[in-house]
């Protein structure tokens, strides 16, 4: 979803999504992407200080709007990753075609949960493969819902 | 309850963080509050009393020495020192709570299994899961910000109701789920336009724990019909790759393969 909406966000730069793994956070090509994740990564430990100077950072990058925002999405995030570490689900079948390629480039298939998502079997490997590239693309013909 | 709870524009709370009053959306406050009266009634498998417990217990597993000692150990199955208890919920269910808290890239189907046989069911098991997560979340968002966290609420009485949906089934998770297929009447409000995704149906042996986690989805995240629409933002203040980059990072640092 970040490479599809980055496209739609940002198409004029391309978005690196090693940032996601803890690489150079000044490198994923989003808008203001180094102040939010040192936020998220600041917001998941215990250090008051660090949280503080993180958030001050956004604040003073976005505003305090989209700093409010951004809390939001930290809080929502801890809370999906134990739902799903807690259950076991495995990854949705079109996202784990859409990302097999991803996933092995990023590591995350080394990740324990990773055990929840069966191995394709061949001809999943190879619809996967066929269709893959083209599923972005049918997700970004969805129409944007109107403006309210 | 009264809106007294979750008042952020109370001077008194946000002005000390630097956050100006009002800044915080209303349906964020809302959002909080709903959980709130949700958490002290009694739910399908738990009474209030026990609930509000397992949401202590989430809270004290953030201080607990056990937890530190075992999330540094090679298997998260290495004998401990007891947690940091300060409910008297069986020992199960507290270790429960404390793992799911605080080192939940380590559960497996093998260690459901064995809890089960200790005693916790798999039903008690999800309904314990939604309230853990949804305190975490709503104490994340104040921790986030710098706010102090919001007291529990009060536990009211009554006796859990036993529920367990009819079209719960094995899906390829550890727990049984209700697929939109399966929803029954009492279900049919949890999947609109009958699709999900498998982390939303993910609780669906226990649908209010799916509520739930819609009602606070739809604030701190994004309303879910805007979900699987690439660019669309909800209406907030990040655009849609803003919002991703910070979800991609947060499920990453905690090893979150979904």
């Amino acid at each position: 979803m970040l490479r599809v909406s980055h496209d739609v966000d940002e198409a004029s730069t391309d978005v690196d999504l090693s940032a996601l793994v803890g690489a150079d956070r000044d490198s994923s090509g989003v808008s203001a992407g180094s102040e939010l994740i040192a936020f998220a990564e600041a917001a998941l430990g215990d250090d008051a200080t660090t949280i503080r100077a993180a958030r001050d950072s956004v604040k003073e990058a976005l505003g305090t709007a989209a700093m409010i925002d951004a809390a939001g999405i930290i809080a929502n995030f801890q809370r999906m990753v134990r739902i799903a570490d807690g259950t076991g689900i495995p990854l949705d079948p079109t996202v784990a075609a859409m990302t097999a390629d991803l996933r092995a480039q990023l590591g995350i298939n080394q990740y324990g949960s990773a055990g929840n998502t069966p191995t394709p079997t061949l001809i999943g490997r190879v619809l996967a493969k066929v269709a893959g590239p083209f599923l972005p693309r049918l997700l970004k013909a969805r129409k944007r819902r109107p403006a309210s | 309850m009264s809106d007294t709870l979750f008042n952020y524009a109370d001077p008194q709370v946000a002005e000390p963080v630097g956050i100006e009053l009002q800044a915080i959306r209303p349906d964020i406050a809302h959002s909080h509050r709903q959980i709130w009266r949700q958490l002290a009634r009694p739910g399908c498998w738990w009474s209030g009393p026990e609930r509000t417990a397992i949401a202590q217990e989430s809270r004290n597993a953030r201080h607990c020495p056990a937890c530190v000692e075992r999330k540094s150990a090679l298997s998260p199955d290495a004998p401990t020192g007891p947690h940091n208890a300060t409910t008297d919920l069986p020992d199960v269910v507290v270790d429960t709570v404390h793992r799911i808290t605080t080192d939940p890239s380590r559960l497996s189907a093998a260690w459901l299994s064995r809890i089960n046989e200790e005693g916790l069911t798999t039903e008690a098991y999800v309904e314990l899961l939604g309230i853990i997560v949804a305190v975490i979340s709503i104490d994340g968002f104040h921790r986030a910000l710098g706010l102090p966290l919001e007291p529990l609420p009060a536990a009211e009485s009554g006796e859990a109701s036993g529920y367990r949906p009819p079209g719960a089934k094995d899906s390829g998770a550890w727990v049984p789920t209700v697929q939109p297929e399966d929803a029954g009447p009492n279900e049919s409000d949890l999947y609109p336009g009958g699709r999900t995704g498998n982390v939303i149906s993910a609780m669906s042996l226990v649908p209010d724990a799916v509520r739930m986690l819609i009602t606070l989805s739809d604030a701190h995240y994004i309303p879910m019909h805007c979900v699987p629409v690439p660019g669309d933002n909800g209406g907030r203040a990040l655009t849609r790759s803003q919002i991703e980059l910070i979800a991609g990072r947060v499920s990453s640092i905690s090893e979150c393969f979904y």
